[in-house]
């Protein structure tokens, strides 16, 4: 990994405290839920970084980390190698000037009350972008109209429920990237979406990564549509990465029996596509202590005695691409 | 050969107060004995319209107009009892929402019992329990299941349940309502998986309802692709899905990207689905179409052979210009 990252998530933990009913635990009795457990990341500017899994694997929770909708129980992010605790302990405000979320429902997203144009030059004045409303107006108009969405004055004196959920999305995306931020966190931001609308908003973001140079991070369970966006995949299981690499890389070569599972079982559209046939049984489950040896060991069907013991390492695949699995042979011999 | 089921001129409009919605407009279709026919669309196209039409479980005030014919019986026109006989029976259904479908404060025993003994009130105890706990096994749940309720399942389980309920009265006809769209995608794949391999065994025809194209690849033979309340194109999976002949299936197929393919650029049709409340003259997608000519606009295009059991409705597929894109 290169030192001159632009993201550096650094051992990443968020521990929920597991409700049994209790109010008085003895020291060491309380369960916790690992909802996130150690995740290190690197992203470079103009990157996306598509996370995938099963729901309940924690890509939302990290999602909701980076933009501190949560606090982290420990590690931290580093933008441009500082640390975003200091920067949030002395003033929010720069912080959410440099990071900013796209929420999965564009129907929640905004003020039922409010129209478009108030919506719009709320964050304008908070961060004091303009000088005045005047300009302000012509700084939304101007975003909407490269958005592709016009006419601009028509779209900006309308109210939420008038749009359909694709214009939403693109407004939505249009006033995260107001305070030209550095690095986007997009949780699911298709899945509401129809799909003949679903590629105008994707390929919008593509153009935001890479026009304004932002990092960003993709989270989503559409496998397809992740290789598609992003540059980087990292598979996350039960608040873990499992394996990581080009997009490319993962997909086309998976290596860890997680990601081979999630790639069988994801249905393509082209019916003459072949895949490898493997079944996982179950679902994943509540990370409530899970136990010393490799997490997924329970539905792999790799897994062996050694899997329940002690947590698999790192094994490197080649480049950047590397699956924490001991069971992996290097230089893909053990492919099929 | 006869059909399993036909639908023809099939309208259902949707009444209020001062607008009538229009939902779903001539649509003629056919499925076969054995067949898996997948009904794809975005949300508005009627595709749930439909399969409700077909179910008359669509709401009061409802005005539908057009046959459809299942076994001989007219299923719109029959009387309330004589379709309360077929469903489960004859047709059943297995719904998005299965968290919805089954009652939260009956133990899954006592709900699949109660349907059961709608249809064999004779039933004993013996004979249902030991249907139920085959039906359990046939869906991969455990024989716990049996005595749980429903909020001590997962979604994918009890999604599994609701198909066993379905199978309950071995019906011939069997529609899933987006059955898989609200799971997980390795609980979709495991539930994919189970439809098909129970289809070796029992002789039912399937009409999935969905917005993904990539399941009806998966699952299905048959495909009917449908826009604003019409049916656009219908044929075989595998010709409709390579060689799509409407503008609007090739522009569906334009926006899902493919899982391990070449990257190619995605593209989205531009534009909004027309008002349902209003009657439309030409075609109905032409407004969106990057092929509309001012023929489009004015006349309706009719249903046009494509191949060797497809259809499409436009009239680029008439007189040889198919190939044009």
């Amino acid at each position: 990994m290169a030192n001159n990252a632009y993201i550096e998530i650094k051992d990443i933990q968020k521990f929920y405290p597991h409700k049994d009913g209790k109010l008085f635990h003895k020291a060491g009795e309380r369960k916790y839920v690992k909802a996130v457990d150690g995740v290190s990341l690197s992203m470079q500017r103009g990157e996306i970084l598509g996370v995938i899994g099963e729901s309940g694997c924690g890509k939302s929770t990290l999602g909701r980390i980076l933009v501190r909708l949560e606090d982290p129980t420990s590690g931290d992010v580093f933008i441009d190698g500082v640390s975003t605790k200091e920067i949030l302990q002395k003033d929010t405000k720069t912080f959410r000037r440099q990071v900013q979320i796209i929420f999965q429902n564009p129907f929640d997203t905004f003020t039922p009350r409010d129209t478009i144009q108030k919506i719009l030059l709320r964050p304008l004045k908070h961060h004091n972008i303009g000088k005045d409303t005047v300009e302000r107006l012509k700084i939304c108009k101007e975003a909407l109209e490269a958005g592709g969405l016009r006419p601009a004055e028509d779209i900006l004196s309308r109210y939420p429920h008038e749009l359909s959920g694709g214009q939403l999305q693109r407004i939505s995306i249009i006033r995260s990237m107001f305070l030209n931020p550095g690095f986007i966190i997009a949780d699911e931001p298709v899945s509401m979406l129809d799909v003949s609308v679903r590629a105008e908003i994707i390929n919008m973001l593509i153009d935001l990564a890479r026009n304004k140079n932002a990092a960003v991070v993709f989270i989503s369970h559409d496998i397809a549509l992740t290789r598609y966006i992003s540059d980087n995949i990292a598979v996350m299981y039960l608040g873990r990465i499992v394996e990581y690499g080009s997009a490319d890389e993962v997909i086309k070569n998976p290596q860890h029996p997680y990601t081979r599972a999630l790639i069988s079982n994801c249905a393509s559209v082209d019916p003459f596509e072949e895949h490898e046939e493997i079944s996982i049984e179950g679902e994943p489950p509540t990370p409530i202590n899970p136990g010393p040896g490799c997490y997924f060991a329970p539905r792999c069907y790799m897994a062996t005695e050694e899997c329940f013991k002690c947590y698999p390492n790192r094994v490197s695949c080649g480049g950047s691409h590397y699956a924490v699995c001991d069971k992996i042979k290097v230089n893909g011999a053990e492919n099929s | 050969m006869e059909h399993l089921l036909t639908v023809k001129d099939l309208n259902v409009t949707y009444v209020n107060k001062n607008r009538r919605v229009m939902a779903v407009r001539n649509v003629n279709m056919a499925v076969d004995k054995g067949d898996s026919l997948g009904i794809v669309g975005e949300s508005g196209s009627g595709k749930s319209t439909l399969a409700m039409a077909l179910l008359r479980l669509h709401p009061k005030g409802t005005e539908i107009t057009g046959q459809a014919l299942f076994e001989g019986k007219d299923l719109l026109a029959i009387t309330k009892e004589e379709m309360n006989e077929l469903r489960w029976v004859k047709i059943a259904v297995v719904f998005q929402k299965a968290m919805n479908a089954l009652s939260p404060v009956h133990r899954i025993s006592e709900q699949i019992e109660d349907i059961y003994r709608v249809h064999c009130p004779k039933a004993s105890a013996e004979e249902i329990k030991t249907r139920t706990l085959e039906l359990l096994k046939l869906v991969n749940l455990p024989e716990r299941v049996y005595n749980l309720y429903p909020h001590e399942m997962s979604g994918g389980m009890l999604q599994r349940v609701a198909i066993a309920i379905s199978l309950l009265h071995h019906p011939q006809l069997l529609i899933f309502d987006e059955a898989t769209t609200a799971l997980d995608v390795v609980t979709q794949g495991q539930i994919l998986k189970e439809i098909l391999e129970m289809e070796k065994t029992l002789a039912t025809t399937r009409i999935m309802i969905t917005h993904d194209m990539s399941v009806v690849a998966t699952t299905c033979n048959k495909v009917a692709v449908m826009y604003a309340g019409e049916l656009m194109e219908f044929g075989m999976v595998k010709d409709v899905l390579t060689h799509p002949h409407h503008p609007y299936t090739q522009g569906l197929q334009g926006s899902f990207p493919s899982l391990k393919g070449d990257n190619k650029k995605l593209v989205s049709i531009p534009g909004f689905l027309p008002d349902l409340s209003k009657e439309c003259k030409g075609c109905v997608f032409a407004p969106r179409c990057s092929h509309a000519t001012e023929r489009c606009h004015k006349e309706k295009p009719p249903m046009v052979k494509t191949g060797e059991a497809g259809g499409a409705a436009c009239w680029l597929c008439i007189g040889g210009e198919e190939n044009g894109k």
